[in-house]
């Protein structure tokens, strides 16, 4: 798995590419949670786009931003999920708990 | 999305070559063959004490064959070595018949266990996919409690739930859904539907409960003392014109087989303590 | 018999194998388990074992002076308790009590298991039972011993001051003395190496006749019986091994 930062207006956008699973996901969950304190930008957004595969633990760390996010009064919103991603989320019943868009443009609108 | 540790060069997850079991001189076993392919759910059927949770056992490298081949992924289970058995068994999920909960320990905990073990993930990380997956059995909010204050049918799901802690690429349920209350037993069929779509999961269920074998299988087998007499997809099972197989499709009562003079042997044979 | 102390020592190794090596080899000690397992072992057999090895000193005062009396040597009671306590019978009680309060435990906590199918349970998660459960009882049996046998010693110790006090003209500042110049450092050190080895040997029958338990729940109950039963005559058989070896090769 690899993250790249790129800056968007308002917005810090994620773009993770490969597989979000067990050996990855601490990784993941160490971006997000230090992207959601530092607060360089109001908004952060994570592109799944290139996200093959993601597990639970994936979600879990999802999760973690999510509520971080809350707690830091940050908007957090997910892009580009695959069938799959969503129907992971779909499982942990957690597909309106997230604010999702399907592309880039949307989320930013 | 096929989970991406996929075996390029083969599509079959397990494959049984003349699987002979014993417990003590007793063999349970008598030599089974079958195939699961990666993703197809398949159905185990039986009477009790065909020997369903043998198999399973056997399967999973809790019981030694005396004969024949298992082969899990492509390797064979005979002569792998621990860390390659340990890397399999890191894959793959189990939830007992008995639900076998670490009694000394919380629901939480037992679900998280593995998690704990085998990755660096953050506890607060845990603790989340710990809820999530107690929350997909029905068992959400039950993370304090210990085996000991669930019912038997709470067991049983918390035990699923444990199976699934790993995200597993193989999953084997020993009837699962026995003694639970119909509407919960809907959910477990409802989520093993979900896990083989939404992770591309390999599952192999022992179950009773006809409704949900056709529901959720691929493929079926159905072991009779140890043999397996009929395999096939559900259709091919539902034509199969066998009388066995028919008897436990139409629930129908077992016929009185034995001649009488076997009957009147069994009842007056001279008495041998089996030796422990 | 053989096959059977075989199989305890293959436990043992594997159990100091998770202990001492495996974490070198990236599978951590889960250092909460046993320090668990220490308490338990340890601090919570403190009240018994203070009282039992109390009495045990007092009654090896009353008995040695009565010896002693006859040749006039009262004054040696001291000694005598002191040596005995810290040569045979602090390292050797403490192992008893342990036995029935914790070699017993582990073997009902274990055979449970394994009635349970929780062993099976932990295997199929790639979990292996001794690493995850004989190696943290390991380490708490061999950090805990030593430390009870020490008390144990000085309980005895306090035990026969009693009577020194009562029946042989010491003052109790007199008797401790007394009893502190009686003992060389190989006393104390040829106890403590025994009961490092009691501490073994316990953990291991305990566990392995745990780990042997068949099914039902009345083979738990076989199980604990055989574990006690079997340590107490295990380590009186290491206690003698170790007594020779320390007479006869160190001449200690
Ligand atoms: N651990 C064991 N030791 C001896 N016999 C066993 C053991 N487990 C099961 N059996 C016997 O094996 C047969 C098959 O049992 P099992 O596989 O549990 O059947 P099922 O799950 O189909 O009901 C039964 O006759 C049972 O008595
Ligand atoms: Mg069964």
């Amino acid at each position: 798995m690899k993250i790249v930062e790129r800056f968007v207006g308002e917005a810090t956008i994620l773009d993770i590419t490969g597989d979000i699973d067990l050996s990855s996901s601490p990784d993941l969950r160490k971006v997000l949670l230090r992207e959601l304190k530092e607060k360089r930008t109001p908004r952060v957004i994570v592109n799944l786009i290139a996200v093959r595969y993601i597990d639970s633990s994936g979600v879990a760390s999802l999760v973690e931003g999510l509520k971080a996010s809350r707690d830091t009064g940050m908007r957090f919103a997910l892009v580009g999920l695959s069938k799959g991603a969503r129907e992971v989320l779909q499982l942990s019943r957690l597909i309106k708990i997230f604010e999702i868009h399907d592309n880039e443009e949307q989320a930013l609108a | 999305m096929p989970n991406p540790i996929a075996n390029a060069d083969s599509d079959v997850m397990i494959s049984l070559h003349d699987l002979r079991v014993s417990y003590g001189d007793r063999e349970i076993l008598h030599g089974v063959n079958m195939e699961v392919k990666r993703g197809e759910t398949l159905v185990i059927l039986g009477g009790s004490g065909s020997g369903k949770s043998t198999l399973l056992r056997t399967l999973v490298g809790l019981e030694k064959p005396s004969s024949g081949e298992i082969w899990l992924k492509g390797k064979n289970l005979a002569s792998i070595s621990d860390d390659d058995l340990d890397e399999i068994r890191r894959k793959m999920g189990m939830s007992f018949q008995s639900g076998a909960l670490f009694g000394s320990m919380t629901v939480g905990e037992n679900v998280g266990l593995p998690l704990r073990e085998h990755t660096k993930l953050e506890d607060s990380t845990i603790e989340i996919m710990t809820r999530l997956k107690l929350e997909q059995v029905g068992l959400g909010g039950f993370e304090d409690y210990f085996p000991a204050q669930l019912s038997g049918g709470m067991k049983k799901r918390a035990a699923v739930a444990r199976a699934l802690s790993m995200d597993p690429e193989i999953l084997f349920f020993d009837e699962p859904s026995a003694g639970l209350d119909p509407i919960i037993a809907a959910g477990i069929d409802q989520l093993i539907l979900e896990l083989k779509q939404a992770f591309h999961m390999t599952i192999i269920v022992v179950t009773h409960e006809l409704a949900s074998a056709f529901l959720i299988a691929d493929q079926m087998v159905y072991i009779d003392k140890g043999v397996i007499i009929a395999q096939g997809t559900p259709a091919e099972m539902k034509a199969n014109p066998l009388p066995r197989v028919r008897q436990f499709f139409d629930r129908v009562a077992e016929p009185e087989v034995e001649q009488e003079m076997d009957y009147l042997q069994m009842l007056t044979a001279t008495h041998r303590r089996p030796n422990r | 018999m053989l096959a059977y102390v075989g199989a305890l020592a293959r436990l043992t190794s594997q159990a100091a194998y998770y202990a001492f090596v495996g974490p070198f080899r990236g599978r951590p000690l889960r250092l909460g388990r046993a320090f668990s397992q220490a308490m338990e072992v340890g601090v919570r057999a403190l009240p018994v074992l203070s009282l039992i090895t109390f009495f045990i000193g007092l009654i090896l005062a009353i008995q040695g002076a009565y010896e002693l009396k006859k040749f006039g040597a009262i004054h040696f009671v001291a000694d005598a308790v002191a040596i005995t306590m810290t040569r045979e019978l602090g390292p050797l009680i403490t192992a008893i009590v342990v036995i029935g309060r914790s070699g017993s435990a582990f073997a009902a906590e274990i055979g449970t298991m394994k009635v349970n199918e929780e062993i099976d349970a932990l295997e199929t998660m790639a979990i292996s039972p001794v690493q995850f459960l004989v190696t943290p009882k390991f380490l708490a049996m061999i950090l805990m011993l030593p430390c009870l046998t020490i008390w144990a010693n000085f309980m005895g110790i306090l035990g026969g001051s009693l009577f020194g006090v009562l029946k042989a003209d010491f003052t109790f500042v007199e008797y401790m003395r007394a009893s502190v110049s009686a003992l060389f450092m190989r006393d104390i050190v040829t106890g403590l190496i025994k009961s490092v080895m009691f501490g073994m040997t316990i953990t291991a029958v305990g566990c392995s006749e745990g780990l042997a338990t068949g099914q039902g729940a009345e083979s738990v109950g076989k199980s604990t019986t055989a574990a006690v039963v079997m340590s107490i005559f295990l380590v009186v058989v290491v206690d003698l091994i170790f007594t020779s070896l320390f007479f006869f090769a160190g001449g200690i």
